[in-house]
């Protein structure tokens, strides 16, 4: 099957299979914004942890700004949403340079100085009370809008907002892949100096992951924050955002463009349908079980397994 | 003048990789960097292509100062380097290998030579395949030069690309690597331990002892040079 066939057939999926079979339910439908979410936020890592070879433990840093971006636009200054979640990806984008003395730093030091970022923004937006409401948090965040007759600030309205993010990130994604940029960007994790001494600025390179990255992740957050009109320090920059993400991530197959989305649908819903009702406590080690167990034996995530056996599979029917 | 090394000194702690060392070279020069293991070859090259930097000296490429230059900015100046032990970019093809260095190096991906220099150095073949896995060791040389080309280069420097190979690999390498400089016109600065490959290539000698400058010349006076002889024999000259 080619590209585009599988392109168009996941859209068409996504945009009226999904909201066709279950878009009357809102509890199932909520629990799919909620994983499309997570999804976003996991496409956005994967970007910086495969072709930035940065594995960040800071992203609900970025996360988080951008939600009180958007927020703060539209609550205090009037802005119309949509431009104001365009603004608080830049925000998130801007709020990334700020960590950028970390990329100095490699492997585990990158982690844990970008996870330090994250708890200074915290701190920022509980200490910033006259801008942020602190600790109390911004009440009444204005609801996704009702534009030409469609309501996305409905569970299902909401679903072709943050799909569309996660749809427009995971482009972006495949797009600077296939790109020189991306190119580079590959080779620079086991061969940095080959890559160096050809002309390739890899410090410039990674930034700009870092950027792109944060801009995703901010848009994600914004989205959040208009999803369910309210916000507060401890929840926007949650470590869930980030752990939640890198389990997805890694659970699908982050070095594919679409493993880090299936891996959040498939993580969020199994554990919320499956886990969650006969383990109301505790539910989250049984992903903790199958997150080794996918790291053992199929080390590049689900997906990658899924298309290898589905390669074997039609590798004889084509023989014949 | 293409290089003007004045002074170069790389110290790592204590230890004095390379001392002072001084020479030049004008476009399309062809020099040979020939010493005894340790006798800091590979230290100089890094010190030019920027991967260290050195300790005192200065060093200058058509005019610029290099020793601020960052790696990356080397390359676009026209600076190609080839490592002894191949480095080919990890999970690319042999093609895209080509496609980064001249998309980086010079701004724009060069097809038309990219294709030319798979052609002379024999790797039209292999160019879809893996570039980390699917070369033998002439091929990974022949792409550790094509990198180096791809950028575009005024001065390409050769790291032992010849090492490794059996003589008549060397001579058919040796025979690419003359092509190579009559199509493109380029200076070299080579290392290499071989001496028949250094004296058949290579009409102007450096030789380098322990990080000093001990000779230079035609390959015939440096290495009938009392001094150079000691250097690699550790004793009195014959």
């Amino acid at each position: 099957m080619s590209n585009v066939i599988k392109t168009a057939a996941f859209l068409a999926f996504a945009y009226i299979a999904v909201p066709l079979a279950v878009g009357s339910n809102t509890y199932v439908i909520g629990l799919i914004v909620a994983a499309l979410t997570i999804g976003g936020i996991a496409v956005a890592w994967a970007l910086l942890g495969n072709l930035g070879g940065m594995v960040s433990f800071g992203h609900a840093a970025f996360f988080g700004v951008g939600a009180y971006v958007s927020a703060l636009l539209t609550l205090r200054g009037g802005w119309p949403v949509f431009p104001a979640m365009l603004v608080a990806g830049l925000g998130a984008a801007v709020a990334s340079v700020a960590t950028m003395p970390a990329l100095r730093l490699r492997g585990p030091y990158f982690a844990l100085a970008i996870l330090a970022y994250a708890e200074i923004f915290r701190i920022l937006a509980t200490e910033l009370k006259p801008v942020t409401g602190g600790a109390a948090g911004l009440l009444s965040i204005p609801r996704l809008p009702n534009v030409l007759g469609l309501d996305f600030g409905s569970k299902l309205g909401g679903y072709f907002v943050i799909l569309t993010i996660v749809v427009a990130a995971m482009a972006a994604y495949h797009l600077i892949r296939r790109s020189a940029y991306g190119l580079a960007l590959k080779a620079m994790h086991d061969s940095e100096d080959a890559t160096r001494v050809v002309g390739v600025n890899s410090t410039v390179l990674k930034a700009w992951m870092l950027v792109v990255s944060a801009f995703i992740t901010g848009m994600v957050g914004a989205f959040n924050a208009h999803y369910i009109n309210f916000l507060e320090p401890d929840y926007a920059f949650a470590g869930q955002w980030t752990t939640l993400a890198i389990v997805s991530a890694i659970f699908g197959g982050y070095r594919t463009v679409t493993g880090p989305l299936v891996g959040a649908v498939v993580v969020y819903l199994v554990d919320q349908l499956a886990f969650k009702p006969i383990l109301p406590q505790g539910h989250q080690i049984v992903l903790g079980v199958l997150l080794g167990a996918m790291i053992l034996f199929s080390p590049g995530g689900l997906m990658p397994m899924l298309m290898a056996k589905l390669s074997r599979k039609e590798g004889p029917a084509h023989a014949a | 003048m293409l290089l003007e090394l004045d002074g170069i000194t790389v110290a790592f702690g204590g230890l004095i990789a390379v001392g002072d060392v001084t020479f030049s070279m004008a476009e399309g020069d062809v020099l040979g960097l020939v010493g005894p293991n340790g006798a800091g070859k590979t230290t100089l090259f890094n010190a030019v292509s920027g991967l260290v930097r050195p300790t005192r000296g200065k060093a200058r490429f058509l005019g610029r100062d290099l020793v601020a230059m960052p790696i990356h900015a080397r390359a676009r100046a026209g600076i190609g380097r080839a490592f002894q032990v191949p480095q080919p970019m990890h999970e690319l093809t042999v093609r895209e290998n080509l496609m980064v260095a001249s998309r980086f190096a010079t701004g724009r991906i060069d097809k038309q030579r990219i294709e030319e220099i798979l052609d002379l150095l024999k790797l039209g073949h292999k160019a879809d395949a893996d570039a980390a896995t699917s070369l033998a060791l002439t091929e990974q040389k022949a792409l550790e030069v094509g990198k180096a080309l791809a950028t575009n280069p005024k001065l390409l420097m050769l790291d032992e690309v010849l090492a490794g190979l059996e003589t008549a690999g060397k001579r058919a390498f040796m025979h690419t690597l003359s092509e190579v400089r009559q199509r493109y016109g380029l200076a070299l600065m080579i290392i290499e331990h071989d001496i028949e490959t250094i004296t058949r290539l290579c009409p102007r000698v450096v030789v380098l002892n322990f990080g000093r400058l001990i000779a230079e010349g035609s390959p015939d006076h440096v290495f009938n040079d009392p001094e150079v002889i000691r250097s690699y024999t550790g004793g009195e000259a014959a």
